[in-house]
């Protein structure tokens, strides 16, 4: 008797429990994190654990023409092959600014410039990056990661070997373009406003001061429309420019709020300080320098997305934390970031930017205690990736010597820079 | 035969100011008082021409004076030599009896009938242009054409862009050309003309360093020496004999803008040398010659043309003999032009749409012959005309292709159709000439214009060694072209100035190559005042 009731008892709590497990799983929100997003179709053209083999097949006078005529933008017309895929006319021009070269051209290469909507593996078009001012060839794919390893913005690379009409002309580094395609997977959206912040040799060194209402004074330069070319929004740039110059202290943020998320900014200039990169937003070379700007669709939010890090690492482990902040001259200080990081929770973003940057560069191996941390790993495995393709470059516009040297070079920067920021960060709190 | 009769009896008078009108002697039905138009505008005598112009046509009879001189296209120097000869020796035919500025004169090749200036010594006149003459020795005539427009498109067209603005701004006004020149002769033996544009931008000092070629401002520089009338020669800058359209003279044409075939794949001008002259009264005229470049049509900024050009044009009227309504005259031309590859970009030729200049098919890798080859046919019957082109281009692509193999030809086609009807009555010439100027007891000559055309690119043969693409080096190119239908009203209200009102509906084939999203047809529009001196 008491046998069947236990039973009858035990089956219903069976069903009780049954009945109202759904429930229970619907109103706990799960603590594991969200799933994976899909593998996207580029992903392996991006893979940084091989070297990859970029084949281009263009008309012979046509590659000749490109390296005499590097500082033109003449697109010209090729194949595109990569492992066993092969796309047929598309388009390649010479890029970059101070690393342009007629030895070893960078070029943009466009899927879509003859082929309206074609692509490959999803991608219109990306970078192959000549590392003309990087004796080690891995300045910019290491400080990508570092913002990428940090949740901000930035392009992957790979390093690849390129071949012209089957003759290899140097190593390269494969960059994602900031694109549309870009800005869909990195923000979900990309009807946005983007801009290239495009810094003419010969112009004024601009440091966000007030350039007046005219928009003429900030779009076409130094704002590159990416987007909406023929019906960009330059208003908005203005806006943002008097909101810094022009805003009280006691409105400053509530007002730039509109316009930007500060601590994510005082992230991004912190990890360009890090690795110590003298042309970014803080650049030594006249004002701002490199990076993409973005304002989001239907909002006046803008943020920063990182380009061009090829100067990083050359000032070495002890690049002051304050490089261009402090340290300069004033009327040469940028009026954002100067504004910023006099607000204290903004100042303490910032060091603890750094201390972040700090620790993911110092990051010991899974398991490992002691050891060469993540960035001094990634350096090593890099150059053992890349150095015979290094080393038997054609066009190559640094010695063996100098590339073993610049890799020497990177290997201290890793091993000091993270005590170093550490302790200036200590010796900076207030 | 009624309608004719009827004409005369509506016609209020004799409005011609001039001297007798030679053609009304060539006229069967019509007297004098109905060879100049009346006065009186509207739609009224639109009527009355149209009447008189069909009843010519069912009668097989001339409704009009024998078309005159001007309704040929005066071309804009004497390369055309032709044609010019025959306006000049018409041009006393005109209904009203003052030349236009832009209108050519019958003193040079009719020295008798050279206006007075003064005797034999120096003397200054103003009768077409202002003018200083040395008795039989010398003359100098000073010209002035000024065309400004106000025009606009579909939203944000970059070619209507200021240029001056550093963020896209549509422009509705446009100083279009502003040319200063000087024509005249020695001993009427010798012709030269200098005309220079004014407005025509330079390039930047950046253009230049990227080795653009910089477009001349020098339009017309040349001589004409004429001691045989049917073997004259010219030398200096000029039109290359070839397109109807083209060699028509720019104040003259009945549209605001040249066809596309003429902009695009007719030569234009260019330095070199030519010998022309005319047989059988004018029957057959030809111009043959050879030349620096193949012409500025084929320039641009970025592409340097085709190298040296022979060239060579004849016209004759086959149905001279024949009793047609009006005149019909037909030409031919051939131009051979050899095309380098010694520039790093390509040298092939181009399309653009007619006002707002997008363009729909970028040049290709050329290198090789380029072989131009034209029809035309220009028919003028009282206050209509009637013109038709059809114009081949081939280029050569020796070793053009991706892996420096030989490519098939690149191809251009054009043609288009055009009429025009004069409203007030007038006799169809060209530049338009009103009988009754404008609030000088008159209203001008109003005439309606349409024209249809099409100019399209793609490569000759490729459709079976690959895929079409649009690539510069593709072997089969992928087609692609621009229709063009223009509709408007030219005004001419004086001798000096006409009001030209074009509405252009384009469609570009390739939508992709298309200005607006999806490929649509656009419109755009287009006033211009236009001063001759």
């Amino acid at each position: 008797m008491l046998r069947d009731r236990l039973r009858t008892l035990a089956a219903i709590v069976v069903l009780s429990l049954s009945a109202t497990a759904p429930v229970v799983a619907q109103s706990t929100p799960s603590p594991t994190p969200s799933p994976a997003p899909l593998p996207q179709p580029w992903e392996p053209f991006f893979d940084d654990t091989v070297v990859h083999e970029i084949r281009l097949a263009i008309n012979s006078r046509d590659w000749q023409s490109l390296q005499v005529h590097y500082l033109d933008n003449t697109y010209y017309p090729c194949d595109f092959r990569w492992r066993d895929q092969v796309v047929r006319n598309i388009g390649i021009r010479s890029r970059g600014t101070g690393s342009r070269s007629g030895i070893k051209p960078g070029l943009r290469v466009d899927f879509d410039r003859y082929t309206t909507d074609q692509k490959f593996l999803g991608l219109k078009s990306f970078i192959l990056r000549n590392q003309s001012q990087d004796a080690s060839n891995m300045h910019e794919r290491l400080s990508m990661l570092l913002f990428r390893r940090l949740g901000l913005p930035a392009p992957r690379e790979a390093h690849t070997k390129l071949f012209i009409n089957n003759q290899y002309e140097g190593l390269y580094t494969i960059v994602e373009s900031v694109d549309k395609t870009f800005l869909q997977e990195t923000f979900n959206e990309n009807d946005g406003y983007l801009y290239k912040y495009d810094y003419p040799s010969d112009a004024q060194p601009y440091y966000f001061e007030d350039r007046g209402s005219n928009p003429d004074s900030y779009v076409p330069l130094p704002y590159k429309p990416e987007t909406h070319e023929t019906d960009p929004r330059p208003e908005f740039i203005v806006q943002l420019v008097q909101a810094i110059n022009q805003t009280g202290d006691a409105a400053f943020r509530t007002v730039m709020a509109e316009y930007l998320d500060l601590k994510k900014f005082v992230q991004h200039v912190a990890v360009e300080n890090f690795v110590a990169d003298n042309d970014g937003f803080l650049s030594d070379y006249g004002g701002m320098n490199n990076y993409y700007f973005y304002q989001f669709q239907d909002r006046k939010l803008f943020t920063f997305i990182a380009w061009d890090k090829s100067e990083a690492f050359k000032s070495g482990s002890e690049h002051s934390i304050f490089h261009n902040i402090t340290d300069g001259p004033r009327a040469n200080t940028n009026r954002l970031m100067t504004r910023a990081i006099s607000y204290p929770d903004l100042y303490n973003a910032y060091l603890d930017a750094l201390i972040d940057c700090a620790r993911s560069a110092a990051e010991p191996a899974a398991g490992v205690t002691g050891g060469p941390g993540w960035l001094e790993r990634e350096i090593q495995q890099e150059y053992e990736q890349i150095r015979d393709a290094a080393l038997t470059d054609p066009q190559k516009t640094f010695t063996n010597d100098q590339f073993e040297s610049a890799v020497s070079d990177l290997r201290v920067f890793a091993r000091h820079r993270s005590d170093f920021v550490t302790a200036a960060v200590a010796a900076a709190r207030r | 035969m009624i309608a004719p009769l009827l004409v005369v009896l509506l016609a209020s008078g004799d409005t011609s100011s001039g001297p007798p009108n030679e053609g009304v002697k060539k006229c069967d039905v019509l007297p004098q008082s109905t060879q100049s138009s009346p006065r009186i505008p509207g739609i009224f005598f639109s009527a009355v021409s149209a009447v008189s112009a069909v009843s010519s046509f069912l009668t097989g009879s001339k409704a009009g004076p024998e078309k005159s001189a001007l309704q040929q296209d005066p071309p804009p120097q004497v390369q055309q030599a032709t044609a010019e000869k025959k306006e000049k020796k018409k041009a006393k035919k005109t209904a009203a009896g003052t030349l236009a500025p832009d209108e050519i004169s019958d003193e040079v090749d009719n020295p008798d009938q050279a206006p007075e200036a003064g005797g034999p010594g120096i003397g200054v006149a103003w009768k077409q242009h202002p003018s200083i003459r040395f008795g039989d020795a010398f003359r100098l005539d000073f010209e002035a054409k000024f065309q400004e427009d106000a025009h606009g498109s579909y939203t944000g067209a970059p070619g209507l862009n200021c240029p001056s603005q550093v963020l896209p701004t549509t422009c509705t006004f446009q100083l279009h050309r502003n040319r200063v020149g000087i024509q005249g002769n020695f001993f009427k033996k010798i012709d030269y003309e200098v005309e220079r544009e004014l407005t025509e931008q330079e390039l930047s000092e950046k253009d230049v360093l990227l080795g653009y070629t910089p477009k001349s401002q020098w339009k017309d520089v040349n001589v004409n020496v004429k001691y045989m009338k049917n073997a004259q020669i010219q030398l200096g800058k000029f039109k290359v004999p070839f397109g109807l359209d083209q060699l028509t003279g720019v104040s003259h044409n009945d549209f605001v803008y040249r066809t596309l075939g003429a902009n695009y794949i007719a030569p234009g001008r260019d330095i070199g040398g030519m010998v022309h002259g005319s047989f059988f009264k004018h029957g057959l005229t030809y111009a043959t010659g050879v030349f620096r470049h193949d012409g500025d049509n084929a320039r641009s900024k970025k592409v340097e043309g085709g190298d040296q050009t022979v060239a060579a044009r004849v016209t004759f009227a086959p149905f001279r003999r024949v009793r047609l309504p009006g005149d019909i005259d037909v030409g031919a031309a051939f131009a051979v032009s050899s095309l380098s590859d010694d520039p790093y970009l390509p040298n092939g030729l181009r399309g653009r749409t007619v006002l707002t200049q997008d363009t729909f098919f970028q040049p290709v890798y050329v290198k090789g012959q380029r072989r131009r080859w034209e029809a035309d046919v220009d028919w003028t019957a009282g206050p209509a005309s009637l013109r038709a082109e059809y114009t081949w281009v081939t280029d050569g692509r020796l070793r053009q292709g991706l892996g420096d193999e030989d490519l098939p030809d690149a191809r251009a086609r054009s043609w288009y159709v055009a009429g025009t009807w004069i409203l007030t009555g007038e006799q169809k010439t060209r530049p338009l000439k009103a009988d009754g100027e404008f609030l000088q007891g008159g209203f001008g000559a109003v005439e309606v214009v349409g024209r249809y055309e099409r100019l399209w690119f793609d490569s000759a043969g490729g459709a079976n060694v690959d895929l079409p693409s649009r690539t510069p080096r593709a072997a089969n190119i992928l087609p692609s072209g621009d229709r063009a239908l223009s509709l408007g009203v030219n005004w001419a209200l004086n001798r000096w100035m006409k009001l030209q009102f074009n509405g252009i509906r384009e469609q570009v084939e390739d939508p992709s190559r298309s200005p607006l999203l999806g490929g649509g047809a656009f419109w755009s529009q287009v006033v211009r005042l236009q001063l001759v001196l």
